[in-house]
């Protein structure tokens, strides 16, 4: 039963995406035909006639349903229109920058590999370890970040290798680390949770007592982890489309990502769709391809026997290491709120930090400090609401788990910066379009959490008890299951704060969210890049936050084993009372740096 | 004892799927009896325990309790009706919300089936924990602060507290030590002298069996065997 419900979610889920993207130039509302406009001829003046003409050209009186018509028939012919703003035809430009991206991804996805394998190679040495902490650790730091501290290192201050363009192979190092690194922390992280466990499986155990050497151990260990991992292997991938756009901006890459974010700020609907449309492609592409490869090595066992993992063994961490990250976070926010954000001193411009300005000055002489702070209380506020609309979406969904599975593989499959994209083309930029994208892909592993429960519950022989009673499915519904699931779904989605806050940051970064004069911190890091060889403390401090909020994600979620990667049901059924509600979240995706 | 039986299964069959758990099984059980289903794990007992309330409905066959045909009911039709049928189940814990202090789980059935106030309903649930052996200050703890037998007793409080005919007991002392099964045993014939209820005891240790059983079906593969 589950299976088709689920099918039929994920059919009428991605034709909700292709359609909201054929639908962009209606959805988005504002009038494109001034941007046109404004983009063709400066000096002429809007008058009502020459809209008129523009929005009669475009196709824009058509209404909607004829709007999308004409599109998707264009796409069966292979045209995707011409851009509104340059008046090329947008397959062109799409294909050149997808042939970048893709050089970009190739090499990303090198880096990738490589960082896995240094991170497993202890683990694969001794048979256990725990790569798992530092791999977390590179996991979460989001690309914008690193591209951003990557430009100011290697770039600025050694020199070392160039930082903007696209010219040759050492054009490539820099994005490609960038991309890669966070990815390959996923990746390695995956691995070696699950590794540790397989190799204390009964088989291990038999191969070592029978004297098999330990390499080929190690192999059969990785033969035995890697094909479940897969699909997960595919969204690490997926998420590359979307730490491409970030990236592809930082260095000033002409990849499809920053074609698609331009086309974004600057309204050009035709080549928007064009963009994004591929960049989606490239997601299903590779999760089809992650699919064959796993039908591959495991064959019929997929199908009968449904192979599942031993439960990783995640790292475990101290609580006081989130604790003293928060606490001197809450120190520097709390410092900052006493000061004033938008006070402007022309005198005082990029000042280094002294003691009047303990964190240096922007480039409109602000506080950077009081930026810092109030950019905190802000953001706080609204990933807070983020994180109470995925709960609720989370609790509603877990109730359906098929319905669920088939809308939480399209928003896996969805980088959230391509969201967000989409988001802000209809809704113009702003913090509800980013508070709106993050919500809409952060509930998957909430649902999923509260489905596992909500089939724990519904299993107990109690609830058997309360039917015998006579008790409706209102009364059990709401005495009985919603207060078992939702308490530690709820502790769930509060350790998700942190990460919820740093998505928020990157969509501010590309201009996607908070607006000047907003001291949101993405904001704050995009503004100061512009001025990193002159005060590169401007630029250091809010990424320097932005890398304890993401140390703050990482082990807050590790504390509880919350936010880890979880396959099967194995331990659904666990001693009741004991284990009830604190069964570690399972999620049927990789936590995604949300970038 | 009436004419008719309390409860008259009719060729009950339940299936999970393709597989036959119960195949077309008949027996009557009247008040004040007690009759043992007894089988190894795995033969059907606990369907035919989820089938005569339908919790589970089955595939085919009629249950009738003090003469209606269950099967034919809908799910609200049977609301009324469950109460007067109870299950005490083999975990003491599980059977218990974890959540729940021993009070509100006993004072649960009162509420549900619209029988509470607040002026004699503590005085109920008190009365009813004296009924099953234990101080009413238990009612203040969670499930996971009793011992198992302790547990037992507060889950036939409250299968007592919706003031059933027919109690239904898959396997209501397995899960127990030797020392306290006899304990709960003595407490449900007790209660039978008292109440005349009728027992439907499910069970796979014969010993238990010999000595609380009025009469005994002996049950394999989902189908009942010459005794």
């Amino acid at each position: 039963m589950r299976v088709p419900v689920a099918g039929v979610t994920r059919a009428v889920c991605l034709c909700a995406v292709v359609g909201a993207v054929g639908l962009l130039p209606w959805l988005s509302g504002r009038d494109p035909a001034l941007t046109v406009l404004r983009a063709r001829s400066a000096e002429q003046e809007p008058t009502r006639q020459a809209l008129d003409a523009i929005r009669g050209a475009l196709g824009l009186d058509a209404g909607p349903l004829a709007l999308l018509g004409s599109w998707l028939r264009g796409l069966l012919r292979g045209d995707l229109g011409t851009s509104w703003v340059s008046g090329h035809e947008v397959l062109p430009s799409v294909g050149a920058g997808l042939q970048v991206s893709l050089a970009l991804m190739g090499a990303a996805l090198g880096v990738t590999v490589l960082l896995a394998a240094v991170l497993l190679a202890p683990v694969l040495a001794c048979g256990r370890g725990a790569a798992g902490a530092g791999a977390a650790m590179l996991a979460a730091v989001p690309e914008f970040l690193l591209a951003t501290v990557a430009l100011l290192v290697c770039g600025v201050w050694l020199g070392l290798l160039p930082t903007s363009g696209w010219e040759g192979p050492r054009n490539m190092v820099l994005p490609a680390l960038a991309l890669g690194i966070p990815a390959g922390g996923l990746l390695g992280r995956l691995v070696a949770d699950a590794l540790p466990a397989a190799l204390d499986e009964r088989w291990a155990e038999l191969w070592r007592g029978a004297g098999v050497g330990r390499a080929r151990i190690a192999a059969a260990g990785l033969k035995r982890v890697l094909p479940p991992l897969v699909p997960q292997f595919g969204m690490v991938v997926v998420g590359l489309t979307g730490g491409a756009v970030a990236v592809e901006t930082v260095f000033a890459v002409p990849g499809i990502g920053r074609t698609a974010l331009g086309a974004a700020k600057s309204q050009d609907l035709p080549m928007l769709q064009g963009a994004v449309l591929a960049l989606l492609l490239l997601g299903l592409v590779t999760g089809a391809l992650a699919a064959l490869v796993r039908r591959r090595p495991l064959g019929p066992a997929l199908r009968d026997a449904g192979l599942s993992l031993p439960p990783p063994r995640p790292v475990r961490v101290h609580p006081a290491v989130p604790l003293s990250l928060a606490a001197v976070l809450l120190t520097a926010v709390g410092w900052g709120l006493l000061r004033d954000p938008y006070a402007v001193n022309t005198v005082a411009r990029l000042a280094a930090p002294s003691w009047e300005h303990p964190l240096g000055t922007d480039g409109l002489g602000r506080d950077m400090l009081a930026r810092l702070g109030y950019g905190a209380a802000a953001t706080v506020g609204t990933a807070a609401a983020v994180c109470l609309l995925s709960l609720l979406v989370g609790l509603a969904l877990g109730f359906l788990p098929g319905v669920a599975a088939g809308a939480a593989d399209i928003a896996n499959a969805l980088p959230p910066v391509i969201v967000g994209i989409l988001v802000a083309a209809v809704s113009g930029p702003g913090v509800g379009g980013a508070a709106l994208t993050v919500a809409l892909i952060s509930w998957p592993p909430l649902a999923a959490h509260a489905a596992a429960l909500v089939q724990e519950v519904r299993a107990s022989a109690h609830l058997t008890a309360q039917r015998g009673i006579g008790a409706t499915p209102l009364w059990i519904l709401t005495r009985h299951v919603l207060p078992s699931v939702a308490a530690p779904v709820g502790r769930h989605a509060l350790l998700r704060l942190p990460g919820i806050a740093l998505a928020m940051a990157s969509l501010g970064f590309l201009g996607l969210g908070a607006q000047p004069p907003a001291p949101e911190w993405g904001l704050l890091l995009d503004e100061s890049r512009a001025y990193v060889e002159r005060a590169p403390w401007a630029a250091l401090s809010p990424a320097l936050a932005l890398t304890l909020l993401a140390a703050l994600a990482v082990s807050a979620g590790a504390v509880r084993g919350a936010g880890n990667a979880t396959r099967g049901k194995a331990h659904a059924h666990g001693k009741e009372g004991s284990s009830h509600g604190e069964d570690p979240p399972r999620e049927g995706s990789p936590r995604r740096c949300l970038t | 004892m009436s004419p008719s039986p309390l409860l008259d299964v009719r060729e009950l069959v339940v299936r999970y799927g393709d597989f036959t758990a119960v195949d077309r099984v008949s027996f009557t059980l009247d008040a004040g009896e007690t009759l043992a289903l007894n089988g190894p794990s795995g033969c059907g007992k606990s369907s035919i325990a989820l089938a005569i309330p339908q919790l589970r409905r089955p595939h085919s066959g009629e249950v009738l309790f003090e003469g209606r045909d269950l099967t034919e009911l809908s799910e609200r039709e049977l609301r009324p009706l469950r109460p007067r049928m109870q299950l005490v189940f083999q975990d003491p814990y599980g059977s218990l919300s974890p959540r729940h202090r021993i009070r509100d789980a006993v004072a649960e059935p009162l509420k549900v089936q619209g029988r509470w106030n607040s002026a004699d309903g503590p005085l109920r649930v008190a009365a009813l924990l004296e009924r099953v052996g234990l101080d009413p200050s238990y009612g203040d703890r969670l499930p996971h602060e009793l011992s198992g037998g302790q547990c037992q007793r507060a889950g036939i409080a409250r299968a007592l507290a919706s003031e059933p005919r027919l109690l239904i007991l898959d396997e209501p002392v397995s899960a127990l030590d030797p020392s306290v099964r006899a304990g709960v045993l003595n407490l449900l014939a007790d209660l039978q002298d008292d109440l005349g209820l009728g027992y439907l005891f499910i069970c796979h240790d014969p010993a238990v069996v010999r000595h609380f059983a009025h009469r005994v079906l002996e049950m394999r593969d989902g189908r009942l065997s010459a005794p």
